[in-house]
């Protein structure tokens, strides 16, 4: 899917799904939206919903390349956008007074691409080729405020300028998409500049085609267990919920060990892949043991209501 | 929720246009609806919603729904707000247009002016959404000069013997100091020189002095981390006149810093973060305190930081934050659980101030079974009854942020 003009919602929905990501229509139409406008995603949601995946698959079914930028604390422009390389411009610097060259010509010469160090904001606004890559802005809320008001710029342009090279301007519009986890709130006029949607834990429903896409494998009974067990979770006090993400590996830890049923026994030996925090084990076991979770996947209609 | 059903029934009534009307002028009004329900949404948020809806099937109610939403909205918290004034505006609607079908929005029509001459012109309420665009960066805005010096007696008033005049003149200052604080804060930290990694680029340029070779290095500190402060603050009945006060002050900080969330309790917590991210706090207070269960009822603090360690700390609060808890500690509630959540809250924070406008007075000990509960885990124990105990909070605040 390589022409952005005959898309539709339903065909991005078709594709994610051939991808293995199912997602709600909401999401297809913002996804959508996303493309056709050319605005920047902004998913928020819960840690394990599938925030990053969505960038991911849609380079797939874009047959774009994947650029991802992974915020962290103290993230500054250098480490996004480009730096010099230092090293290997003293080097030549020192090559040079070795054979005594002509100096204009090697201050030139390392102030040229070949000693640039792209990083991924640059990477994005000037890669090569008729398709526009997936820019995928990572956990936006573990940077700091200065990067927002950065990346602001950034992205309502898609130029950057190097002092000693020139301006450089994007000659296909990047996708983009950002994540946020919340752990604090992203500026309003970065905000706005986005097209938003937030990501919900899924129903049992759209768990159980997750985990039914992800393996084809697994009997349906266990995928009901599975999921079954991971709704009433989430219900419940946990320090941390466990998202899809523990779903799922949960389910090929399962698969692994061969078994086709969860009793008590199992998901003791088990639960690690989902609780990983001692708290949340010690009371994951006492709400096994004092039966609170229904394990015979009865509990899908106690769940749909 | 926070919006009850009949202020979003008045807010549609109040905007919505008379005798239907294209697109363009439809979604402004939806757009002014959910403005005046407390909803941020700027120009280029309203142009968007507009231009997206050539890429969706407007005949879908769905795609419709998820197209504006996806441009207007852009917090998880709106979204209910966001969905109930959808369903009265776009119904609304379709009574006033009889040419619309039931339940179908209007097709999109870009040469669409308003002609009536009494109701407020497109481009008039385009110029709203604009201004508060460029109102709210705040960025250019420039810094007030104080109107007002809080005077003696007032700086040493109780808060809760002032007068409406008085009461505003407090605000006013309140806001001045914490503004002056956050600046300070935020200054303090860009002065750092040592450190231990190498600044590559300092260093080259610092080599040149001695033809290229590196005599130097030149090193550079990470950047301390901002502090988030979170304020927990009590609003039941016995609070209500100091909890006003403490939540503009910390609406102060918030605009200036970033990182400071607030949540009111009472039987119950509440987020009010982004309820008091705007420019007219009186306002926005007015608000919260409509909606809020349980504002000026009995206290639970226990069950509310129960909440609040199960919701929101784990995001929120790390080794490097400060927690402000503001209460008379008066507690209804399970004083056992009480204290297993403040153990929990201080194991994970990296201070827990608790600010009591009762210490203040002369004879007080704290004998009520909650705050003696609480008093062990704390790092501070201030009072907050009047304008100076607001000033050394903030110098308290200053010395842990920094």
């Amino acid at each position: 899917m390589k022409d952005s003009d005959n898309l539709s919602i339903d065909k991005i929905q078709e594709a994610l799904r051939k991808e293995k990501y199912i997602a709600d229509r909401a999401l297809a139409t913002v996804v959508y939206l996303s493309i056709a406008m050319g605005k920047p995603l902004l998913l928020e949601g819960e840690a394990g919903v599938g925030k990053t995946e969505v960038a991911k698959v849609l380079a797939e079914i874009m047959g774009s390349k994947l650029i991802r930028l992974q915020c962290y604390e103290g993230l500054d422009a250098n480490t996004a956008l480009y730096e010099w390389n230092y090293p290997k411009q003293m080097l030549r610097i020192k090559l040079e007074e070795v054979t005594a060259g002509d100096r204009t010509a090697v201050e030139t010469e390392i102030f040229s691409p070949e000693y640039l160090v792209k990083r991924p904001l640059l990477e994005a606004i000037q890669s090569e080729g008729s398709i526009a890559p997936v820019l995928l802005i990572d956990e936006i809320d573990r940077a700091d405020m200065e990067f927002e008001a950065f990346l602001l710029e950034v992205l309502s342009d898609f130029q950057i300028t190097i002092p000693e090279l020139g301006t450089i301007r994007a000659r296909v519009r990047p996708y983009v998409v950002l994540t946020s986890n919340r752990t604090r709130e992203i500026h309003d006029a970065l905000k706005r500049r986005c097209l938003y949607h937030w990501i919900d834990y899924p129903s049992f429903e759209k768990e159980h085609e997750i985990v039914s896409a992800k393996f084809p494998a697994m009997r349906g009974h266990l995928a009901d267990q599975i999921c079954a067990f991971m709704q009433q979770v989430r219900q419940m006090n946990f320090y941390k919920r466990p998202g899809v993400a523990e779903t799922l590996d949960w389910a090929s830890a399962l698969l692994a060990l061969n078994r086709d049923e969860l009793d008590e026994e199992t998901i003791r030996e088990t639960v690690g892949c989902v609780f990983k925090y001692r708290e949340d084990l010690n009371h994951v076991a006492e709400q096994l043991a004092a039966k609170k979770i229904d394990l015979d996947g009865t509990a899908k209609s106690a769940q749909s209501l | 929720m926070d919006i009850t059903d009949e202020l979003i029934a008045k807010t549609v009534e109040r905007f919505a246009p008379r005798g239907g009307g294209g697109t363009v002028t439809n979604i402004l009004a939806f757009s002014r609806v959910l403005k005046g329900l407390g909803v941020t949404i700027g120009l280029s948020q309203v142009l968007d919603s507009n231009r997206s809806l050539h890429y969706v099937d407007v005949g879908s109610r769905y795609e419709f729904r998820a197209a504006l939403r996806a441009n207007l909205i852009s917090d998880k918290e709106q979204m209910p707000i966001f969905d109930r004034a959808f369903d009265l505006f776009w119904r609304a609607r379709s009574d006033v247009d009889p040419n619309a079908p039931s339940d179908v929005p209007l097709p999109p029509d870009d040469a669409d002016i308003e002609d009536g001459s009494e109701t407020e012109s497109t481009e008039q309420i385009m110029a709203e959404f604009a201004g508060a665009e460029t109102g709210r960066d705040g960025e250019t805005e420039p810094l007030t000069l104080p109107t007002y010096s809080p005077g003696e007696s007032l700086s040493k008033k109780d808060f809760s013997d002032l007068g409406i005049e008085e009461s505003r003149a407090i605000s006013r200052a309140i806001l001045l100091i914490a503004t002056k604080i956050a600046t300070q804060m935020s200054r303090r930290k860009k002065r750092s020189s040592k450190g231990q990694q190498v600044d590559a680029r300092w260093t080259m340029r610092k080599s040149l002095k001695y033809g290229g070779e590196v005599v130097e290095l030149v090193k550079r500190k990470r950047r301390i981390k901002k502090t988030r402060v979170v304020l927990l603050c009590d609003v039941s009945g016995s609070m209500d006149c100091y909890s006003r006060f403490l939540i503009q002050f910390m609406y102060g900080l918030q605009n200036e810093l970033w990182g400071v969330e607030t949540f009111v309790f009472s039987t119950s917590l509440s987020r009010i973060t982004h309820l008091i991210r705007t420019k007219e706090i009186a306002g926005a207070l007015e608000r919260i305190s409509h909606s809020v269960v349980g504002w000026s009822g009995g206290t639970n603090i226990g069950r509310s930081l129960a909440t609040f360690n199960r919701d929101f700390a784990p995001t929120l609060v790390t080794h490097r934050t400060v927690v402000v808890i503001i209460s008379d500690g008066w507690d209804r509630g399970d004083v056992s659980l009480l204290e297993h959540e403040m153990q929990s809250i201080k194991r994970r924070c990296y201070k827990i101030l608790w600010l009591n406008p009762l210490l203040a007075s002369e004879n007080y000990e704290p004998l009520c079974k909650g705050m003696q509960a609480a008093l062990p885990y704390l790092d501070l124990f201030l009072s907050v009854n009047n304008l100076n105990s607001l000033v050394a909070l903030g110098r308290n605040l200053q010395r842990m942020v920094a």
